[in-house]
């Protein structure tokens, strides 16, 4: 190993599993954390789970102080490695059998296992070989080699963000909105769009036509297709006769290019087709309005 | 695939039938203000059912088994379902779909009416819907990320399906007026693949 990466990489990890650990240990959320990880079916109870987030917590800030206390002994970096082995095996583990679940492995963001994740620990892995290579002390590194020691901190602090997303809001959402400055929006904006089905569903359900054929409307949109300038848009619906309740399908015919916003108040038209018989029937099944 | 054809070309026939009927419909003129069957009734509490002799029954979890148009559903508390689909069952999955649609593994929500033999027969059948309110956090030109609490979340845009309505205007497919930290509420169909989420709509701006 490079000298100054071995000699300063106790400190890292020790500076990077202390607040992880206290997090975990003494946080207020450990418990929601818990909740949502893949722990929760591993240990078969939520207590369980965050008891074992808690005792995660405990080691890491154990690991941490013995890091950054006795840098040279080999026992601490071997534990820090270990500790990042078994975190890429329990993400693989969790990737694999519960995709939806979190991590729960920083100590206050949540999100799903990506390759963030996957590069801390094995950050987390590489740290600890490194540390356990270690064979002078990060105070007499510091000491030794000012120049070298500050650029390697500043290099793994710059590093640092990039694969944590509790510092997102730091840097990515200013580059973010900056970029969407420069080149403008890159979704699609209104020239020359359609008016979407939803907008005619939504426009047809402030109409009165909608209102009058309430009654036999029997079902949410089943079907809906254009043609010449009308969107037709089919429901199932049922039809009393003296012979019982005869099923049928409701077509509603709307302008295709109207919306709540162009025609508050459209003009529609009902009618109802006889599933079987595929007669038109009457409207008068339709609550429809008398003239004023 | 000759079934398949044909049944499709079936199927524009009745179309073609269909629009005839409904261009020849009855005209009505006028506006009211009136709730919807849409997605967002998943969401909403148990609707009066509109005959009251009939009681709305709702069912929720994952299903486990597709055959002959019964859904084989085992709820998220350890109970099971049996969801059968009718002519009249709408299913939406991030839009209005048939029951070919629905496949096993997939999340739904169903409402509809308890049968005798306890069967559900459903009314509509909402797949892998999910309704979240969150932070823009990021615009690319295929896909948002947001943030709901400390969650991450990434929402696909779906060409020629997501729409977004802004201060309670029309729903559009014009997506070109969204802001990073503004909330939306964002209507979509859950992808069990990747985690991530197709959006069917986002409301903003309210």
């Amino acid at each position: 190993m490079i000298p100054v990466v071995s000699a300063l990489a106790p400190l890292v990890c020790g500076l990077l599993l202390a607040p992880a650990g206290a997090g975990k240990l003494f946080g207020r959320h450990t418990s929601r954390l818990a909740a949502n990880t893949v722990l929760v079916r591993v240990l078969h109870g939520s207590r369980r789970a965050t008891l074992a987030l808690r005792v995660l917590g405990a080691a890491e800030l154990a690991l941490a102080a013995a890091l950054l206390a006795a840098p040279t002994t080999v026992v601490p970096g071997a534990a820090t490695a270990a500790l990042g082995l078994g975190f890429t095996g329990y993400l693989a583990y969790s990737k694999a059998t519960a995709p939806e679940s979190s991590c729960g492995c920083g100590a206050r963001a949540e999100g799903p296992i990506g390759a963030r994740s996957f590069i801390r620990a094995g950050l987390v892995l590489a740290g600890g070989l490194a540390a356990a290579t270690a064979d002078t002390t990060w105070w007499s590194e510091v000491s030794g080699h000012p120049a070298a020691s500050l650029l390697f901190l500043l290099v793994t602090a710059a590093l640092l963000p990039a694969v944590s997303s509790d510092l997102d809001h730091l840097w990515l959402l200013p580059v973010r909105k900056a970029r969407l400055r420069l080149f403008g929006n890159p979704l699609p904006s209104s020239a020359g769009v359609r008016v979407p089905v939803d907008a005619s569903v939504e426009l047809l359900e402030h109409s009165l036509a909608w209102q009058a054929a309430r009654p036999v409307v029997r079902s949410a949109l089943l079907d809906h297709w254009d043609d010449e300038g009308w969107r037709v848009l089919r429901y199932a619906g049922t039809y009393p006769d003296p012979h019982g309740t005869r099923p049928v399908s409701v077509l509603f015919a709307l302008d295709l290019t109207a919306s709540i916003d162009t025609a508050p108040s459209p003009a529609v038209r009902v009618s109802l087709v006889d599933e079987e018989s595929e007669q038109v029937l009457p409207a008068d099944a339709l609550a429809l309005p008398t003239a004023p | 695939m000759g079934h398949n054809q044909e049944s499709g070309g079936r199927r524009l026939d009745r179309r073609r039938f269909l629009t005839a009927a409904a261009i020849g419909g009855a005209t009505i003129v006028g506006a009211s203000a009136l709730g919807g069957l849409d997605a967002e009734a998943a969401f909403a509490a148990p609707m009066p059912s509109l005959d009251p002799a009939i009681r709305a029954a709702f069912a929720e979890g994952r299903v486990v088994a597709v055959n002959r148009g019964v859904l084989d559903v085992a709820g998220s508390h350890g109970e099971r379902h049996l969801i059968q689909l009718t002519n009249a069952t709408s299913v939406w999955k991030l839009r209005t779909t048939t029951a070919e649609a629905i496949e096993s593994g997939d999340g739904l929500y169903a409402r509809g009416v308890t049968m005798p033999d306890g069967t559900i027969a459903a009314d509509a059948v909402w797949v892998n819907i999910v309704n979240v309110h969150c932070t823009i956090r990021g615009i690319a030109k295929d896909r948002l990320h947001l943030a709901h609490g400390n969650h991450e979340l990434v929402g696909r845009i779906v060409p020629a399906t997501t729409t977004a309505s802004y201060l309670g205007g029309a729903l559009t497919s014009d997506l070109s007026r969204m802001r990073i930290g503004q909330t939306a509420q964002v209507l979509g169909a859950w992808r069990p693949a990747d985690n991530h989420i197709d959006i069917a709509r986002l409301t903003l701006g309210h």
